[in-house]
């Protein structure tokens, strides 16, 4: 498999993911940037597991999803219902104080990064393939496990938290209940995405988890649409495809593209290109057209 | 002792900033109802221009003040229809999409700064606007035009905001806002008017915000505005959201803790012992030390 298709795929899923990762909290309108500190603290330390203490890359695996799980099972424990504004400053801070603590560690390589994580199944051949189904069956399991959710009880509350929280709450609603279980995922999965990240690069730099890469996956949320999981399954390719078709000095000015745009969807398509009503009645027209073939055939017999 | 003393004044000196920072914030906040998250980014963007505008007029300190003062209010008075769109947009005032907004546009501003301006390096300023000759020094304490600027801008700037808050027309037309949107829009107060005096009035405090920046720091690089940025937002937390008197004293608390941390402590840790006191507070405390005013 070529080296750019790689990056290419493995990159688009980690957005996906990363995205369906601040997805699942907005859906009670937690913007949780805690998630970036996760990616960075199970990345590391699945890294060192793996390279100092000769860990299986599987059990370092199994460790980053946890880890995440545990500190955003925690954390939520203090702002599960806190307002969007405290829950974005607890994330802005973990990443600083995760960062800062990166750097003071020599032991993971400080400022200088990690390197040399060994390729899992041997060569650098099997290591893409493995990474990638790994990534993709991630996608698999968190798209149905999100669907699921979206249309269950648990996200028909979700809903109408997002519209009005006191409403909400005297329907009898445990916004904070709600809010844990869905912080609690959320950083769940991006424990394991981080570890998933530093392997795709078989290697760990602190420049992998810059402020940058939450304009990145809050461009493909909100330009995909913050509404459905499939705005961002959608989005994540094209806005990741797109700019490796720009020449080179347009592609380094990819930040600010995805500013303006956001900007430009904000102001025109607040609820982004994907909302629940296009998904609804694509749904709908799907059926009607199954169902006028199974009338037409029907007529035939 | 002479460290502590020193790191004191220090402090108070940014802690000043910080203050005029969540001033204008609070004020966005409260009258305009955003929350312009990537404020301290347009700060940091005039330092940029005043840079600029040194270095083409050959170091005039007036023109290059007054570039950076008028810059930070054309900034935000040409931002503010597109903060009003999205109110317009959602029929009703949408505070967190205001704050996905000004991300945005404090990551455009970063990435310019990173490659527009001196190739990305951080900017050097002339002495002849960070005046670098301490005016008094006893040992370890040194006494900064820069720090006795920012300190006593910051405080006579304070109290002519809280005189303009309580002694005049606007200033009350500012508290009815914050108060009851509806109830100031319904005894003829022009909401959209005001928030525009709003937009320009925390453009001007930015703009002299960015003076005393660059007469503190002598420096400035494209992340300095994200650093401040996240910091002034926790400001505005752990005070409590649009509590104006919060502001105040959390800003000056903040330069305190940061400036003894860089006393008693070596390496890049101040920062992060910053940030893990607010996290601390805020995760015990959601809804700030002082109460939530919006």
């Amino acid at each position: 498999m070529p080296l750019s298709l790689y990056y290419f795929l493995s990159i688009t899923a980690v957005n996906i993911l990363m995205s369906w990762a601040l997805y699942v909290p907005y859906r009670v309108t937690q913007l949780h940037f805690i998630t970036i500190a996760n990616m960075m603290i199970s990345g590391y330390l699945a890294g060192y597991l793996v390279l100092h203490a000769h860990v299986p890359f599987v059990w370092a695996l199994l460790i980053g999803f946890a880890v995440g799980g545990i500190i955003g099972f925690i954390v939520s424990l203090f702002i599960g219902d806190a307002p969007t504004f405290s829950v974005v400053i607890v994330g802005f801070t973990s990443i600083y104080i995760t960062r800062t603590l990166v750097e003071n560690l020599p032991i993971i390589g400080g400022t200088m990064g990690m390197f040399g994580l060994p390729n899992i199944g041997g060569n650098p051949g099997t290591h893409r393939w493995i990474i990638l189904c790994i990534l993709y069956g991630l996608v698999i399991l968190c798209g149905f496990l999100i669907y699921r959710f979206d249309h269950s009880s648990i996200g028909r509350a979700a809903s109408a938290v997002f519209v009005d929280k006191e409403l909400a709450s005297s329907l009898g609603i445990d916004i904070k209940k709600l809010g844990m279980l869905l912080q609690t995922f959320s950083c769940t999965l991006a424990g394991g995405v981080g570890v998933l990240y530093g392997f795709i690069y078989r290697s760990f730099h602190l420049d992998f988890f810059s402020f940058a890469l939450i304009g990145v996956f809050m461009t493909v949320l909100f330009v995909g649409g913050y509404s459905t999981q499939w705005g961002p399954l959608i989005a994540a390719p094209i806005l990741y495809g797109l700019p490796l078709f720009f020449p080179p000095e347009v592609q380094s000015w990819r930040i600010v593209i995805y500013g303006l745009l956001l900007i430009l969807v904000l102001e025109l398509k607040p609820e982004g290109f994907i909302t629940r009503k296009f998904v609804h009645s694509l749904g709908l027209s799907f059926s009607q057209k199954r169902e006028k073939e199974i009338y037409i055939k029907e007529e035939k017999q | 002792m002479q460290v502590f003393i020193a790191q004191i004044l220090n402090g108070l000196s940014i802690g000043s900033v910080y203050m005029l920072l969540a001033t204008a914030f609070n004020l966005l906040l409260l009258v305009a109802m955003i929350i312009h998250f990537s404020y301290p980014q347009v700060v940091v963007f005039c330092m940029y221009i005043i840079w600029l505008v040194l270095k083409i007029t050959n170091n005039n300190v007036f023109f290059g003040i007054l570039a950076g003062v008028c810059s930070a209010i054309l900034f935000n008075i040409v931002s503010a229809p597109l903060f009003q769109k999205i109110m317009k947009n959602r029929e009703e005032v949408d505070i967190n999409a205001t704050m996905v907004l000004s991300m945005a546009i404090g990551w455009i501003i970063t990435d310019v700064l990173s490659h527009a301006f001196n190739n990305g390096l951080p900017i050097q300023f002339p002495e002849e606007i960070t005046g670098s000759k301490p005016l008094f020094r006893v040992g370890l304490i040194s006494i900064l035009p820069g720090q006795v600027l920012a300190l006593s801008i910051g405080i006579i700037v304070v109290a002519g905001f809280f005189i303009l808050l309580y002694k005049t027309k606007t200033g009350r037309a500012f508290r009815a806002i914050a108060e009851d949107p509806a109830g100031a829009k319904l005894v003829g107060i022009p909401l959209v008017k005001t928030g525009f005096q709003s937009y320009a009035l925390s453009g001007a405090l930015g703009g002299l915000t960015a003076v005393l920046l660059i007469m503190l720091f002598h420096s400035a690089s494209p992340g300095l505005g994200e650093q401040v940025s996240h910091k002034v937002l926790a400001v505005s937390i752990v005070a409590g959201l649009g509590n104006l008197v919060g502001g105040l004293v959390v800003g000056l608390a903040l330069g305190i803790l940061e400036a003894l941390v860089q006393g008693y402590i070596s390496g890049n840790w101040s920062n992060a012992i910053a940030f893990v006191v607010m996290l601390v507070v805020i995760l015990v405390k959601p809804r700030g030390l002082f109460g939530v005013k919006v």
